[in-house]
């Protein structure tokens, strides 16, 4: 039956916006946001699956695809995050301290 | 059959134009480029003297109709409309407007053309004319304006002038504090007014608020009302007009040049309480009480300043007591209204009064700016004309016949006796001996007898005849102007008719003892004054009741305890407690509340964004928690 | 019977590796768990029919992806004194599974309003390569060519970023 899909799907996007907000650890933090786009990617092909149709497939290959880029940038950042202060932590970054 | 007659705007206009192009000249060229006195006194008298020609014409138009009808209107605009109240910006010309309107033009220009010649040198010469024809222009507004609150703005005017002119040599403290004690107090009595305007408003304004419809709609009033109304406008007379209470500002309004003084505290401003009273006729004859308090109120002032008047050393302050006293009298007319006969006092007033005034100030400014008459005298021989000028106008208001000012008083007084004001008429006549007194008084110590500062004597010369010739003309008017109105004839209070509502009584017989006892109290009042000054006397040294006469039985410090500082203390009190406390700590507390609050909301900016990430779930939670709820 | 099993095999694995992510110090160890996590999906695109999918997320996620992110790892050489100290882990995950509780409680929510539809395998027509290209090069070639100019922004972004000079420790 579709609806474990998509509790699976249900449970790991939370799993995923827990890792987000409470390690600090960078890679840590990007990948639990890979975790959140493969929840949804698990839906859509959930859905897809019901509707008997190829959209959701496609979409779930454009997220995909997505997820790449935004891979290649995000660990580019971290690249120069590390290289300007020689830390891991996302708490370093503080100049917008009101 | 109103008749409407445009260049009745032009009156006013004239001069307030001329205050406009006379001040934007001064200001524009006082520090750069100075022009000469001559153009600006020139420019200063083309205003008054095209007003005078437009009031002869009024008097021509006027007389040309029939007497039930004889007005002109004339409507400039509407000023505004608000519910019931609907103001427009008109000019009434009847009778008795076109006599005020006539020697205030008159008066105003002779006394302009004398200040081209005592302001001389001056470094303020065009922004004194500016302020005089801006005056006259306010005058001539309240004079013609056909309902009570365009005469209210002219009344505001000339409040504002005086105040202006009085403080003219602003580099002296005293005279400025002279020109607020006169606005202030003016402006107690202004109070008044405006709440007697209001209580008219509210009883019969709603068919309009102009003199014409007033005057028809007057029977509506309830007595209490009336009476109200009454005694609040009479207020704002006290006020304008320096009666009692409110006259303290009148003497030290002497601070002011002496021109200033000649026009607007003795021959225009302060009458323009009479003319109110004499407006208002309609509403007074109905009301006997509030005109027996008013003719109580002026002759207790008349008796109260020619007291002050005996015992002063001021040429200035002799003159300014003396207009007091003489208004009194004038409210004791309009009072047991015989209105006819205040305004015609007002008018001889006018002219002997301008006189002294400006003879006066002949005599000041040959001495160079001396006031004190003990350091006068004999001075007839050095200054002729001004001396036979002084001494007409002084028999004039010492009410001598056949002057101007024996028949306008023996008016006056005939009229208090004919109602059956015995009082009044005694006390009148009294004062009309201490009037007498303190003239010739004034008189034998400036000009007869010994020269008591011989330095000062030297160097007096008769004044310019731009001075003289205003004060020759002044003089012809104080003497015959009292035959415009010569018992029988009366042609004055004929040409009034129209205007005020009143009984004319006819009693020969009292009307002879009326003569005889004015005649008797000028004899004695001067022959006194000649046994005791006539022959060159000193200064005395005053005790007692002269002493307490000599220092105004002390009303201005008694004022001043009672109600000036007091005043004062709330007000600093006010200051220095309740505003910081009450007023300026809400303010300071809703500004240290902003800051309070954002302090406490800065602790959510942590600047870490993953912090920010927390705040955007915790929205997304307890949003879903509520859509769960109703999802239910 | 045996799709159930696989089913619960899986689905038991990719939770476990999820969490194993968050929990781990090391991003190294949480990479692994997270590989296995991304496994274990592609067996669950698989029991979806999604034949095409279950490929192209071993090849794509778990096998490019993940090993950028796993090079990159290695790359910065991290010792242990650079991680970040985190003492307050434990009560800080706990907390953010009280905080998103809601949120998993209203999707389950939503989902449990959906009417039963079956899983079963089905053929090639439906997930294999053939019908997903006819479908993405026909309804969705515009977004396909948007998306492939989005990774070229991104190559010339990541070298932009990459390439900079920086200030060091």
């Amino acid at each position: 039956m579709i609806h474990n899909y998509l509790f699976l799907s249900v449970i790991l996007f939370c799993l995923g916006i827990v890792g987000v907000i409470s390690r600090r650890n960078v890679f840590t933090v990007f990948m639990s946001i890979e975790l959140m786009l493969n929840a949804a990617n698990l839906a859509f092909i959930a859905f897809s699956r019901v509707h008997e149709s190829m959209d959701g497939h496609v979409l779930a290959m454009m997220v995909m695809a997505v997820a790449a880029a935004e891979a290649a940038l995000a660990l580019a950042v971290v690249i120069l995050l590390h290289k300007h202060k020689g830390k891991l932590d996302t708490n370093v970054f503080s100049l917008l301290k009101g | 059959m109103e008749q409407s007659a445009t260049y009745l705007g032009l009156i006013p206009l004239f001069p307030l134009l001329g205050a406009v192009v006379i001040g934007l000249l001064h200001v524009f060229t006082c520090n750069r480029y100075k022009l000469s006195e001559k153009f600006y006194g020139l420019l200063a008298c083309v205003g008054p003297v095209l007003s005078f020609v437009l009031a002869l014409k009024v008097l021509f138009a006027l007389k040309a109709l029939p007497p039930e009808s004889r007005y002109l209107t004339h409507n400039a605009f509407t000023w505004f409309s608000v519910g019931d109240l609907h103001i427009n910006m008109g000019f009434l010309a009847d009778p008795l407007s076109c006599l005020m309107m006539l020697f205030v033009t008159l008066i105003g220009t002779l006394i302009h053309v004398y200040s081209i010649g005592y302001m001389g040198g001056d470094k303020n010469y065009g922004k004194f004319f500016a302020y005089m024809n801006l005056f006259l222009g306010s005058m001539l507004v309240l004079v013609l304006g056909d309902g009570p609150v365009v005469m209210f703005v002219g009344w505001e005017g000339v409040g504002l002038c005086s105040y202006l002119l009085i403080g003219y040599y602003s580099e002296d403290r005293e005279n400025v504090l002279a020109g607020n004690k006169a606005f202030i107090v003016n402006r107690i009595g202004d109070l008044g007014f405006v709440l007697g305007l209001a209580f008219l408003f509210w009883a019969i304004g709603a068919q309009g608020f102009d003199y014409i419809s007033l005057k028809a709609n007057v029977h509506m009033l309830e007595p209490a009302i009336a009476l109200t109304v009454c005694l609040l406008l009479f207020v704002g007379a006290t006020g304008k007009s320096a009666q009692i209470p409110l006259y303290v500002w009148l003497p030290d309004a002497m601070a002011g040049p002496t021109p200033v003084s000649a026009l607007i505290h003795a021959a225009t401003m302060v009458t323009a309480g009479v003319y109110m009273v004499a407006r208002f006729s309609f509403l007074y004859a109905h009301v006997e009480l509030a005109g027996t308090i008013i003719a109580w109120v002026g002759i207790l002032t008349a008796l109260l300043a020619a007291i002050f008047g005996m015992f002063q050393d001021d040429i200035k302050k002799i003159l300014a007591y003396s207009t007091v006293s003489q208004l009194g009298y004038m409210f004791a007319g309009v009072g047991v209204a015989a209105y006819s006969a205040g305004i015609f006092h007002v008018f001889t007033h006018a002219f002997f009064k301008a006189l002294l005034f400006l003879g006066a100030g002949s005599v000041i400014y040959a001495l160079h700016h001396e006031q004190n008459i003990w350091k006068m005298g004999g001075l007839k021989t050095k200054m002729p004309k001004t001396y036979i000028t002084m001494v007409i106008g002084a028999l004039a208001l010492a009410g001598c016949p056949p002057f101007s000012g024996f028949f306008s008083k023996d008016e006056i007084l005939y009229s208090a006796l004919a109602t059956g004001h015995y009082g009044i008429w005694l006390i009148g006549v009294f004062v009309a001996g201490m009037t007498a007194y303190y003239t010739f008084r004034m008189i034998f110590v400036v000009f007869h007898g010994e020269p008591r500062d011989h330095h000062a004597y030297e160097h007096a010369q008769e004044s310019p005849a731009v001075m003289t010739v205003p004060l020759i003309i002044l003089a012809i008017g104080a003497v015959f102007a009292g035959f415009l109105n010569f018992p029988g004839v009366l042609t004055i209070s004929h040409w009034l008719e129209p205007s005020l509502t009143e009984h004319h009584h006819s009693s020969a017989f009292l009307q002879i003892i009326a003569i005889l006892a004015s005649i008797a109290a000028f004899a004695v009042g001067l022959k006194i004054a000649y046994g005791k000054f006539g022959h060159g006397a000193q200064e005395p040294e005053f005790k007692g009741f002269a002493d307490f006469a000599y220092h105004k039985f002390y009303v201005d410090e008694f004022y001043n305890t009672v109600i000036v500082q007091p005043y004062k203390a709330i007000g600093t009190a006010i200051w220095k407690t309740i505003e910081p406390n009450v007023t300026d700590s809400p303010v300071k507390g809703a500004a240290r509340l902003y800051m309070v609050v954002g302090a406490a909301f800065k602790v959510l900016q942590v600047g870490y964004v993953r912090v920010y990430a927390i705040y955007m779930v915790v929205g997304l939670s307890l949003m879903s928690l509520f859509l769960s709820q109703s999802l239910n | 019977m045996l799709v159930n099993l696989l089913f619960y095999g899986f689905a038991v694995l990719a939770v476990l590796g999820a969490a194993g992510l968050i929990f781990f110090r090391h991003p190294m160890n949480g990479a692994m768990s997270f590989v296995v996590t991304l496994v274990c999906l592609a067996g669950l695109y698989a029991l979806l029919s999604a034949k095409l999918i279950f490929a192209l997320q071993l090849i794509v996620y778990a096998g490019a992806i993940m090993s950028l992110i796993v090079f990159i790892i290695m790359f910065l050489n991290i010792q242990p004194e650079d991680l970040p100290r985190e003492e307050t882990k434990i009560p800080y995950i706990l907390g953010g599974l009280v905080l998103v509780a809601p949120v998993g409680l209203l999707l389950g929510k939503i989902v449990k309003t959906m009417p039963n539809f079956s899983v079963d395998l089905v053929g090639n027509n439906f997930g294999g390569v053939k019908p997903v290209g006819l479908v993405l090069f026909q309804e969705w070639l515009v977004p396909f060519e948007i998306v492939s100019i989005l990774l070229l922004v991104s190559l010339v972004g990541a070298v932009v970023l990459a390439g900079k000079r920086g200030t060091g420790k």
